[in-house]
């Protein structure tokens, strides 16, 4: 405090010297430095996702190669072939029900849960936060052989619909959407705006339908592309319970068409990509410090 | 407002109830009969299937499991902390920061499918960097960079671990006021001295806490491995392999003995991890 205080009050000379102090020590090796780590870190993230796309798109195997046939042969032959299976067609359809009723369950417990918990009840949320963290310790590869022990065999029909999943990708959610509803709800004053909405006479009900919910927008669609990232990324508890989703049926048809299989995952993978971008590129110019990491 | 007291508290227990049910029957209630299971094989209390998911085969996967997440969690951590220390120190691409920011959201969720298949395209056998190193005469596979060698999984993972420890470590290392370092030139400090006894200290707990939840991300890690290798020893295929075959009696104690020690390995990492933010919390809030 006292070093802030007298740093503050000293704050022009302080910072005229720091950048002469720095221009002479870093300024020039240490950026090329930056830079040549920062453009490392960026060649290891792009070349995997070139190499998939020369792999789905190029129809020249990779032994006969070479710098001139580089731009021989590209067609998205492969892409129309898959998502033109009956079988991706059809897993697709799953995945998608999967995303809308995962979305659905997810927001009908908690969004209430997070909104009574911040108006009526703020001792509750380091609860809440601990409570929605369980998924973490019980992945989808621990909790399948739970899952395996107890409702296989006490309810075996609840088990064999494709829907079956649905809660667990609910619960598997929860970290992500409780902490982006959570945030929402700190950064528009919940409680003030509850208090005001009170004293008017508005019911609790009219107070959460009519005004937190629709402030807390850009909370909610954040809250929701994670559940539908996480929904339709999810493999292990899907294929060790034979169901038939998406990731599932990709592993399955890349088999037998690998460019085709690899085609779709990409595309997938990009389409994923920029829906979850372009929400959190939104939160982030609203300036919302949303945790998308879950913890 | 206060008129009615006691209405809020029921209120919110009217919410608190379908939550806790949900918890309750999905998540607690499947874990705790594996758990109950896991101490009592064969119908008595007995502590052999614990010991034997601790043995011969299981052991080397345990042993494996730790060792690929641990490395991958040490080096994307590094990698990490470094990139979001980096990212911070620079300002002039403005569009760095939004986009690395924006991007790691998305990578951090990629371990999966589509990651596994990314990474047969690059370093497989057919690869395009396996080709272009033949090219130069390396042989990646004798360095164990291929999809199924140890440090070709370490590579694939780091593809979700860097991401994870950049979005984890951002606010942290955003709380490192410039008036810290700055108070530290006026004083007499050197960078070095600023390092050792301001950023690194302050630091440290984040960073920890970064690298053990990397550490429960990549040992639960299951997609990739099961397409890139999936007859390899590591603790989640192992799962896979009892799972599919527990007709046999005994190898479903075994199964659930496993899972057991699964979730006493992530639940001690977590509350290790939840510790080590809580002293981060204090100061990067004020």
């Amino acid at each position: 405090m006292t070093i802030e205080d007298v740093a503050a009050r000293r704050g022009v000379a302080l910072s005229t010297g720091g950048t002469r102090h720095a221009r002479w020590r870093s300024v020039r090796p240490a950026s090329v430095v930056k830079s040549a780590f920062i453009g490392m870190v960026a060649l290891y993230f792009i070349v995997p996702m070139l190499a998939m796309a020369r792999f789905a798109f190029q129809n020249v195997p990779m032994a006969l190669l070479t710098p001139e046939k580089l731009f021989d042969g590209w067609s998205f032959s492969g892409l129309w072939t898959a998502l033109s299976d009956p079988g991706i067609i059809s897993a697709t359809k799953t995945s998608v029900l999967l995303v809308a009723f995962a979305i659905a369950l997810n927001l009908a417990l908690l969004l209430p849960l997070a909104i009574i918990t911040e108006v009526h009840n703020p001792r509750l949320r380091p609860v809440l936060s601990a409570v929605t963290l369980l998924p973490w310790v019980i992945p989808p590869i621990a909790l399948v052989v739970g899952v395996a022990a107890t409702f296989r065999a006490a309810v075996p029909w609840f088990l064999a619909s494709d829907f079956s999943l649905v809660p667990f990708y609910a619960l598997w959610a929860m970290p992500f959407t409780y902490r982006a509803l959570d945030a929402g709800l700190q950064a528009i004053n919940a409680r003030t705006l509850y208090e005001a909405a009170r004293t008017m006479g508005a019911s609790l009900t009219t107070i959460i339908v009519r005004v937190i919910i629709p402030n807390i927008g850009a909370a909610i669609a954040a809250a929701s592309a994670l559940t539908a990232a996480m929904v339709l990324g999810e493999f292990a508890f899907a294929s060790l319970l034979l169901k038939t989703t998406l990731p599932t049926e990709m592993v399955n048809y890349q088999r037998g068409d690998p460019r085709g299989g690899l085609a779709l995952a990409l595309i997938v993978m990009i389409l994923t990509a920029l829906a979850l971008g372009l929400v959190v590129r939104s939160l982030r110019r609203r300036g919302l410090t949303v945790q998308t990491a879950g913890i | 407002m206060r008129a009615s007291p006691r209405r809020g508290p029921r209120k919110a227990s009217l919410v608190l109830v379908p939550f806790a049910a949900f918890v309750g029957l999905f998540l607690l209630y499947p874990t705790l009969v594996v758990l109950y299971k896991a101490v009592t094989p064969g119908g008595a209390l007995g502590f052999d299937a614990l010991e034997r998911a601790l043995s011969g085969t299981y052991r080397t996967g345990f042993i494996n499991s730790i060792t690929l997440s641990g490395t991958s969690a040490l080096i994307g951590g590094v990698i990490g902390l470094l990139l979001a220390l980096t990212v911070k120190s620079l300002r002039r691409p403005a569009w760095l920061r939004p986009t690395l920011d924006s991007w790691s959201a998305v990578a951090s969720q990629l371990g999966g499918v589509a990651l596994a298949f990314a990474f047969i395209a690059t370093i497989g056998a057919q690869g395009f960097l396996t080709k272009i190193l033949k090219g130069f005469g390396i042989n990646a596979g004798d360095y164990g960079i291929s999809p199924t060698g140890f440090w070709g999984l370490v590579v694939v993972y780091l593809y979700f671990q860097i991401p994870l420890m950049f979005l984890v470590m951002m606010p942290a290392v955003n709380g490192l006021r410039e008036t810290w370092r700055e108070a530290a030139a006026i004083t007499g400090s050197s960078a070095f001295r600023y390092w050792r006894s301001v950023v690194i200290p302050l630091l440290a707990p984040a960073a920890l806490g970064g690298v053990l939840l990397l550490f429960v991300n990549a040992f639960t890690a299951y997609a990739t491995v099961y397409v890139l290798n999936p007859s390899g020893a590591l603790v989640p295929l192992q799962i896979r392999f009892l799972l599919q075959g527990n007709v046999i009696t005994g190898e479903e104690d075994l199964g659930n003995a496993i899972v057991a020690w699964v979730i006493v390995l992530l639940l001690a990492s977590l509350i290790a991890m939840t510790l080590l933010q809580r002293r981060t919390l204090t100061w990067t809030r004020s």
